[in-house]
C-alpha cells in the first residue's frame, strides 16, 4: 500500500511537470521546476516573461483543471461503484452526463442561435446535470422501500429521456451548432482558465473530502444493505450524502470541461487491483491517480497532433484500456 | 426484564399479512427457536426483531427499549444478526470482515480502538478462526464461512443474537459444531438467542423454548420437549411425524404417507 501510494504521488509530480513543460513553446524542465519552487518561496524566478506567460497563464490552469477533473471523476466513480455495489457504475450513472449534455445543447443551439458557444454553457450544463440527478433521486431513491437497483433503473430512464430531448434539439439546429455540441460533448480542457479553476475548486474539494470520508461506510456497505444496517450503518443517509457529493462534484467538472469518459470507471478499477478492495484505500489513491492520469492524457491530447488536439476522452480510453488489461492479466480479478 | 419482547406484532407486505398478532417474551440467557413450515413467517419475524422490517402493528422491544425508537447504531449495540444468506465480499480478509462488527462501537469516522481490536482477537480465538485471519473470505468453506459470520455477530458484543437458518448448507458435523458453539455462548456469556431452524431434531435438542409459526400466526409456544412431542406439530407441517428417543434425545422422524416398499 505504501509503495503504491508513493508511486502514485511520484506519478502525480511527473504529470504536473509534464503538463507545464511539454507544448509547442519549448521550456526547459529545470526552469519550470525552479520556477515552481520560486512560487513557494524557494530560490528565484527562472523563466523568461514569455515562458512565464505560457506556463502560468496557459498551461498551469489547464493542468490544474485536469488535476481537479481527474481526481473528482475518479473518486466519484469509486464511490458510485461502492454505493451501488456495481463494477460498471461510473459518475454518469444517474443522468449527470445526459443532463449536462441537454443543458449545454440548449445553450449552444437555442440561446446562441448557432453563433458560437455562449459563456453560460457551463451554467446550463450544471443545472441540467444536477436537475437530472435530482429527478432520478425523486423517482428511484427517496422511497424507504427503494434499493440501489431502483435508483439505477430510474437513472437509465431519465438519461434516455434527456438524451432523446437533446437529440431532438440537435436535429432542429444547424450543422455548425451540431459540431460545437459534439466538440463540447467530447470534453476538453482547452478553454480552462484560472477563472474556471476558482469556480470549480470549492465544489471539487468539498465533494472529494466527503467521498473519501465515506470510505469506511462503503467498506461496511459491501455486505449489502440489510447487513450494513444491522451493523449500525444508516445506509439510506450515507447513500444520499455520497451520491449527492459525487454528483455535485461531477456536475461541476462536466459543466466546466464537458464529458470526459473512462476516467471514472477505469481509475478506481486499476487502483482496486493495486491496493485491494477496501474503499479506505481505493478512494484516496484514486484521487491522486485520477489527477495524474488525466493530466498525462491531456498532455498527450494537446501535443500528439499539434497544433490540433485529440479529443481527451479518446486519449483516456486509448491509454486506460491497455493499462487496465495489462494489470488485469497480471492480477486475479477482485470483487467490488 | 425480557431480552426480547413482542407485543401483538403484525407485519404486512402490501396487502399480504406475513406475521399476525404475535406476542412473546424471551428471557435473558435463553435460546428460543422459531420453527414452522415454509412461508410461516419465520424470517419476517426475526428480521423484524433485528429492526430490518417495520411492524404494521404492535411493537418489538430489546432489553426494554422499543426497536422503533432506536437508530441503526443504537440497535447494533443491542441486537446482532446472522442472516440466512450473508453477503461475503470477495477480497476482504477474515479479520476485516469480523471487525465490521465493531463499527457501531467506534463509528464510521474513527478507526477501531485497541479495545475494539482486543474484542475481535478474542472472538477469533473463541471461534478458532485465528489461523484464517488473513484469508480472503471468498476462499472459506461453508462451515468456516458460517463461523466467520457468527464471529462478526459476536464481535458486536450484544446481549441478543438473531440467527436466520444459520446451519443452511452445512454438513451434519458443521451443523453440530456451530450449534454447540452457540450453546456455549448462551451458557458462558448469558447470550439470548433467537433462531429459526428447519431441522426439528436440532431445534428440539438445542433450544430451551420452541415457537411454532404457521401462516404468520404463533400456534404453539413452550418448552422444546413439549412442543416437539405435541400432536399439533405434525398437523401444522401437514405430514406424519414420529418422535424417537435416542439416548435421552428426541429425534423427529418424518413418516411417508404411502405404504413403504424397500427402495421405493
Amino acid at each position: 500500500m505504501a509503495l503504491v501510494a508513493a508511486g502514485t504521488v511520484v506519478a502525480l509530480f511527473v504529470a504536473i511537470v509534464c503538463g507545464l513543460v511539454i507544448g509547442p513553446t519549448s521550456v526547459p524542465t529545470w526552469r519550470v521546476v525552479g520556477d515552481i519552487f520560486a512560487h513557494v518561496g524557494i530560490g528565484h524566478n527562472t523563466l523568461t516573461p514569455l515562458q512565464s506567460t505560457v506556463v502560468w497563464t496557459l498551461r498551469a490552469p489547464r493542468m490544474v483543471i485536469g488535476l481537479l477533473a481527474g481526481s473528482m471523476l475518479a473518486v466519484a466513480g469509486g464511490t458510485y461503484q461502492g454505493v451501488f455495489r456495481n463494477p460498471l457504475a461510473d459518475p454518469y450513472l444517474l443522468g449527470v452526463a445526459s443532463g449536462a449534455g441537454l443543458g449545454a445543447t440548449f445553450a449552444i443551439i437555442d440561446i446562441s442561435h448557432g453563433n458560437g458557444t455562449p459563456t453560460w454553457t457551463p451554467l446550463l450544463a450544471f443545472v441540467g446535470a444536477m436537475g437530472a440527478v435530482i429527478v432520478t433521486w425523486l423517482i428511484g431513491g427517496r422511497s424507504m422501500r427503494s434499493n440501489t437497483s431502483t435508483l439505477i433503473l430510474a437513472g437509465v430512464a431519465v438519461a434516455s429521456l434527456l438524451t432523446s430531448a437533446q437529440t431532438f434539439l440537435q436535429q432542429q439546429s444547424s450543422a455548425g451548432s451540431i459540431t460545437r455540441v459534439y466538440i463540447w460533448l467530447l470534453g476538453s480542457l482547452a478553454s480552462a482558465g484560472w477563472g474556471t479553476v476558482w469556480l470549480v475548486l470549492p465544489y471539487v474539494v468539498v465533494c472529494i473530502i466527503i467521498c473519501v470520508g465515506a470510505g469506511r461506510a462503503l467498506d461496511v456497505m459491501s455486505v449489502g444493505e440489510d447487513e450494513s444496517r444491522s451493523l449500525g450503518v444508516p445506509v439510506r443517509r450515507v447513500r444520499f450524502i455520497v451520491i449527492a457529493a459525487s454528483s455535485l462534484g461531477t456536475a461541476a467538472i462536466v459543466s466546466a470541461v464537458g464529458l470526459i469518459g473512462f476516467v471514472g470507471i477505469i481509475v478506481p478499477h486499476i487502483v482496486r487491483l493495486l491496493v485491494g478492495t477496501s474503499y479506505r484505500r481505493i478512494l484516496p489513491i484514486s484521487v491522486i491517480f485520477g489527477a495524474a492520469f488525466l493530466v498525462f492524457a491531456d498532455t498527450i491530447a494537446r501535443t500528439v497532433i499539434a497544433p490540433s488536439e485529440l479529443p481527451l476522452g479518446v486519449v483516456t480510453a486509448l491509454i486506460g484500456a491497455p493499462v487496465f488489461v495489462i494489470i488485469l492479466s497480471l492480477r486475479r480479478p477482485v470483487a467490488v | 426484564m425480557s431480552s426480547v419482547e413482542l407485543i401483538e406484532l403484525s407485519v404486512r407486505a402490501g396487502a399480504k399479512v406475513l406475521v399476525s398478532n404475535v406476542s412473546l417474551a424471551i428471557e435473558p440467557g435463553t435460546w428460543c427457536t422459531i420453527i414452522g413450515p415454509n412461508g410461516a413467517g419465520k424470517t419476517t419475524l426475526v428480521e423484524t426483531i433485528a429492526g430490518l422490517r417495520r411492524p404494521s402493528h404492535g411493537s418489538v422491544s430489546i432489553l426494554g427499549q422499543p426497536v422503533a425508537a432506536m437508530n441503526e447504531r443504537e440497535r447494533a449495540h443491542r441486537v446482532a444478526l446472522v442472516p440466512q444468506h450473508p453477503v461475503v465480499p470477495a477480497g476482504m480478509s477474515v479479520y476485516d470482515y469480523v471487525a465490521l462488527g465493531r463499527v457501531a462501537h467506534h463509528g464510521l469516522f474513527h478507526p477501531p480502538s485497541a479495545g475494539d481490536r482486543r474484542v475481535v482477537e478474542s472472538v477469533l480465538e473463541r471461534l478458532s478462526l485465528v489461523d484464517f485471519r488473513q484469508r480472503d473470505v471468498a476462499t472459506l468453506s461453508g462451515g468456516e464461512r458460517q463461523r466467520m459470520v457468527l464471529a462478526r455477530a459476536l464481535t458486536q458484543s450484544t446481549m441478543v443474537v438473531v440467527l436466520d437458518e444459520p446451519i443452511t448448507g452445512l454438513d451434519l458435523r458443521h451443523q453440530m459444531d456451530l450449534l454447540e458453539l452457540l450453546k456455549s455462548e448462551v451458557h458462558e456469556c448469558g447470550l439470548t438467542i433467537v433462531a429459526t431452524l428447519h431441522d426439528l431434531t436440532l431445534a428440539g435438542q438445542f433450544a430451551d423454548r420452541l415457537v411454532l409459526l404457521d401462516g404468520g400466526e404463533m400456534v404453539l409456544d413452550g418448552a422444546a420437549a413439549t412442543v416437539i412431542r405435541s400432536d399439533e406439530l405434525a398437523q401444522h407441517y401437514g405430514m406424519a411425524l414420529r418422535v424417537v428417543d435416542v439416548d435421552g434425545a428426541d429425534v423427529v422422524v418424518p413418516v411417508r404417507h404411502t405404504p413403504h416398499v424397500n427402495g421405493a
